[in-house]
C-alpha cells in the first residue's frame, strides 16, 4: 500500500531481510524474554473502572504469542479461515499484513484523519481512540496449510493433522478445521470485533472466513491459586486445577515447543492448539437430579469440591477409591487427570470459554464450552486425554460438534520480525543448524 | 370542548410551533456552515457536488446513461420474447431464454433499484415476501423461474409473464427519463461487486434454474464498465488503484472462464451447482478485494 493510501495506518514500514539477519545477533539473548511479566495484567475485574480496563495492554512481543499464558480476559473470539492466497510471496504478504495489525490493535493508537468521500478507514466501533483492552490475536495454522500449495509439507509440526472425529463426536464440517486459527480475547466482546473487522478489511484478498465463534466467561474474582470463581453452562467450577503459568520451567515443558523434541526447528516456541466447540444439552442436564450431576462430573455443584473431599483444591487420591465409591470411575473429573505418575506427561494447559448460539431447529439451547486447549505434544497432551473420557459417562449431556487442531506460532521479538517468519522463510533453521 | 380537550389542543399547537422552529434552526445552521467556509477547497465539492464533479466527470456520465439506456431497451426486448415464449407454453424455449433476459437487468441493477417499487416486482426472491413461496405478492423473474424451472411448466405463468413485461416497459419508460447522478454511477460499480459477492457467490439468487453464473457475469459486465468509462480519470489521480481493479476483474474473468459452456441453457454457463468449492472461494476473496478498491473510488473522483 502507498502511503497516500487512505486506507493505510501510520505505521514505520519495516520488516526487511537486512534487518531480520542483523536482529538475529539478538535472539540468544531473548531467552531472558520468556518470563513474561504477566503479574500486572489482570482478568475484567468489577473493581476497576472501565477506562482503566481499556487501557490495559499485554504486550504483543515476545519469544511466545500472547493469549497462551496470559490470563483469559473476559471475552473470546475464535475465528477459522481459509487461505485464498495463491503463492507463498502472497503468503509471506498476508503473514506480514497479520503482523502489523495485531501489533497496532493489541497496542492501540488513532484512527487516520478521514476524508468524508472515503468509507472510513476505521469502523468506529471504538471511537477514535483505538484502545488495547487487554486484547490479544494469536495467530495458529492447521495442518491443511502444509498441504501442496506453498511447498510447507516437510515443515509440518509432526503432531499436526486434520482433528479427527472422536468417539461422541458429531463434527458440523461448517464449524471444523481451516489453514489459520486466530483467537482473539479482550476485556470486552466489541474490542475483538473491531480487531477483527480490522483484519478483514486489511487481508480478505488473502484470506476467507471459514467459521467463527465467541465465547465469554466471567471474570475470575478469586486471586488464590487452584481455586476458581468460573462456573461452565452446566453450573459446574471449571479449571479450578488448571496449570501454573507462573512457572516458566513447568510451561516450557508441558506448553511450549522446545528445539530438542524432533519438532521442526521453526516451531520452537509455539505450542499445539485445540478448539473444541462442545455443546451442553443443557434442558436435560437441568431435569437430571443433583447426585446424578455430582457423579457424572465428580465434584460438589455448590462449591467445587472433590467428592468426598473438603476443599475445591483437593487432590483426589484415587488409590484409596479404586472402585469409585466416592468418585465413579467414569466420572469426568478421574477419566481426564487420573493422578497416576504416567498421567503427569499428560496435563494440558486449558482456556475455556462458555458460548450461547440462540436455539436449534428443535427449539433447545444451543449453548456449551468452548474448549481451547495447549500443549507442548498434542498426541500426549489432547488426544491422550480426550481418549481416556470416550465412553465418559458425562457424553450423554454434550454433544462436540466443531473445532480443530492447529499449531499457535512462535512469537515475535521485535518489528523486524513477522509472525510465521521462521516457518516461511527458513532462516531460522539455516542459521542455527 | 371540555378542559382537558382545549389543554390537548394548546399542546399541540406548541408541539408544531416547536417543530417549526427546529426546522428553521437546522436549515439556518447548515446553511451557514457552507457559507462559513467559502474558501475551503473541500467546502466547494460540499456547496454543489452535481456541478463540479459532473464537469470533472464531463461526458463520461452521458455515455454511462446511454450504455444503461442500450440495456434496458435489450431488457425490454428480450422481455417480450421470453414472455411471449411462455404464454405460447414453450417451456424449453422460456428456460433457455431466461438467463439472458435477465442479464439487461443485472448489468445495470444499481440504476434499476433506484426506482425500488419496479425492483420488488421484476426482480425479487420468495424470502423478501411474509409467505415466502406461497405468498401471492411475489411477482417478476424468480418467480416465473420457480414455476419454469423447479415445477417445469408454463402453466399458470401467463398473468405473471403480462406483469413482467408491464413492470419493464414502465422501467424502459423511468430510465429514458432519468438524470443519472455521478454517485450513482461511481458507486454503482462497488454496488455490483456487493451483489456478487452476498446475493450472486451463495446460489441463491437462481436458486430453481442454477444460472447464478450468467448473472454473475452480467453484474462484472456492469462493473467493468463504468470502470472503463472512468478509468481516464481514475488513473489521473491514482494509477495504482487502477490497476489493483484491473487485476482484480482479471482474476475474477479467469475464474469463471472454465465455467463456460457452448451449451445453450444458461447464456453460456453452466450450473451454478458445478461451482467447486475452491473456486468459490478464491472468486469470494478476491470479490472482497475488489470490494475495497472499488469503495475507495468517489474519494479519489472527490465524488460527494
Amino acid at each position: 500500500m502507498s502511503s497516500s493510501d487512505p486506507t493505510s495506518w501510520s505505521i514505520s514500514p519495516r520488516i526487511r531481510r537486512r534487518d531480520l539477519l542483523m536482529g538475529m545477533a539478538a535472539a540468544g539473548g531473548v531467552a531472558a524474554l520468556s518470563t513474561l511479566s504477566f503479574r500486572y495484567l489482570t482478568t475484567a475485574n468489577p473493581q476497576v473502572s472501565r477506562q482503566a480496563q481499556l487501557e490495559r495492554s499485554v504486550p504483543f512481543f515476545g519469544i511466545h504469542q500472547a493469549g497462551i499464558i496470559t490470563p483469559p480476559p473476559a471475552s473470546a473470539l475464535v475465528v477459522a479461515f481459509d487461505i485464498t492466497a495463491a503463492t507463498k510471496a502472497d503468503l509471506i504478504k498476508l503473514f506480514q499484513t497479520l503482523t502489523q495489525r495485531i501489533e497496532f490493535l493489541t497496542t492501540g493508537g488513532t484512527s487516520a484523519d478521514l476524508n468524508s468521500k472515503y468509507p472510513p478507514n476505521d469502523s468506529g466501533i471504538l471511537g477514535t481512540q483505538i484502545v488495547p483492552d487487554n486484547l490479544t490475536v494469536t495467530l495458529a495454522v492447521g495442518a491443511s496449510l502444509f498441504d501442496q500449495r506453498f511447498g510447507l509439507s516437510h515443515l509440518k509440526p509432526i503432531r499436526l493433522a486434520t482433528m479427527p472425529g472422536f468417539h461422541n463426536d458429531q463434527l458440523d464440517p461448517n464449524l471444523c478445521h481451516g489453514d489459520l486459527l486466530l483467537q482473539l480475547c479482550a476485556n470486552h466482546i466489541e474490542t475483538s470485533l473491531h480487531a477483527l473487522r480490522d483484519i478483514m478489511k486489511h487481508a480478505s484478498k488473502y484470506m476467507l472466513i471459514r467459521w467463527q465463534i465467541d465465547g465469554f466467561v466471567s471474570p475470575n474474582t478469586l486471586s488464590k491459586p487452584h481455586t476458581t470463581s468460573q462456573r461452565n453452562l452446566l453450573g459446574f467450577k471449571d479449571g479450578t486445577q488448571n496449570l501454573d503459568v507462573t512457572d516458566a520451567q513447568f510451561m516450557d515443558r508441558i506448553v511450549w515447543v522446545q528445539s530438542n523434541i524432533g519438532e521442526p526447528s521453526w516451531a520452537t516456541g509455539g505450542t499445539y492448539q485445540v478448539v473444541r466447540i462442545i455443546r451442553n444439552l443443557v434442558e436435560r442436564w437441568d431435569r437430571t437430579p443433583l447426585i446424578d450431576q455430582e457423579q457424572i462430573i465428580g465434584r460438589s455443584k455448590d462449591r467445587g469440591t472433590p467428592l468426598g473431599m473438603k476443599h475445591e483444591e483437593d487432590i483426589p487420591d484415587y488409590a484409596k477409591d479404586p472402585t469409585g465409591k466416592k468418585i465413579p470411575l467414569d466420572a469426568h473429573i478421574r477419566l481426564a487427570n487420573p493422578r497416576t505418575e504416567e498421567s503427569k506427561a499428560n496435563l494440558i494447559l486449558r482456556r475455556g470459554y462458555n458460548y450461547s448460539r440462540g436455539v436449534d431447529a428443535a427449539g433447545q439451547l444451543d449453548m456449551g464450552l468452548l474448549f481451547v486447549c495447549f500443549q507442548a505434544d498434542l498426541e500426549k497432551g489432547f488426544i491422550t486425554v480426550q481418549n481416556r473420557l470416550n465412553g465418559e459417562a458425562l457424553e450423554e449431556y454434550i454433544k462436540p460438534i466443531g473445532g480443530g487442531f492447529f499449531f499457535a506460532l512462535p512469537g515475535v521479538i521485535d518489528q523486524s520480525r513477522y509472525l510465521g517468519q521462521t516457518l516461511l522463510e527458513g532462516w531460522f533453521e539455516g542459521l542455527t543448524t | 370542548m371540555s378542559n382537558r380537550n382545549v389543554r390537548y389542543c394548546q399542546l399541540c399547537v406548541a408541539a408544531v410551533i416547536m417543530t417549526l422552529t427546529i426546522d428553521a434552526c437546522s436549515s439556518h445552521q447548515s446553511t451557514s456552515n457552507i457559507s462559513d467556509q467559502p474558501t475551503h477547497s473541500s467546502a466547494t465539492a460540499v456547496d454543489a457536488p452535481v456541478k463540479v464533479t459532473q464537469s470533472k466527470l464531463g461526458t463520461v456520465i452521458t455515455d454511462y446513461k446511454a450504455y444503461v439506456v442500450g440495456e434496458v431497451n435489450k431488457l425490454a426486448d428480450n422481455t417480450k420474447v421470453f414472455t411471449d415464449a411462455i404464454k405460447a407454453g414453450d417451456l424449453h424455449k422460456a428456460q433457455s431464454l431466461y438467463a439472458g433476459t435477465r442479464e439487461h437487468y443485472e448489468r445495470i441493477e444499481p440504476v434499476a433499484e433506484l426506482f425500488s417499487d419496479l425492483d420488488g416486482a421484476i426482480d425479487a426472491r420468495a424470502d423478501d415476501f411474509a409467505q415466502k413461496e406461497k405468498d401471492p405478492k411475489w411477482t417478476g423473474f424468480h418467480r416465473i423461474e420457480m414455476t419454469l424451472f423447479q415445477d417445469k411448466t408454463t402453466q399458470g405463468l401467463a398473468p405473471l409473464a403480462n406483469k413482467l413485461m408491464k413492470d419493464v416497459s414502465l422501467l424502459k419508460a423511468k430510465v429514458a427519463t432519468l438524470k443519472i447522478e455521478p454517485k450513482v454511477m461511481v458507486g454503482g460499480t462497488g454496488e455490483l461487486v456487493e451483489e456478487m459477492s452476498s446475493k450472486k457467490i451463495t446460489g441463491e439468487e437462481d436458486r430453481y434454474s442454477g444460472s447464478d453464473l450468467s448473472d454473475f457475469q452480467a453484474n462484472l459486465d456492469g462493473s467493468k464498465k463504468i470502470v472503463d468509462l472512468l478509468q481516464e480519470q481514475v488513473h489521473k489521480t491514482d494509477p495504482n488503484l487502477l490497476t489493483r481493479i484491473d487485476e482484480n476483474f482479471n482474476k475474477i474473468d479467469t475464474g469463471i472462464a472454465k465455467y463456460k459452456t457452448t451449451d445453450g441453457m444458461f447464456n453460456g454457463y453452466v450450473n451454478y451447482k458445478k461451482l467447486t468449492q475452491s473456486d468459490r472461494k478464491a472468486l469470494q476473496s478476491t470479490l472482497a478485494s475488489l470490494a475495497e478498491d472499488l469503495s475507495l473510488l468517489r474519494g479519489t473522483l472527490g465524488v460527494s
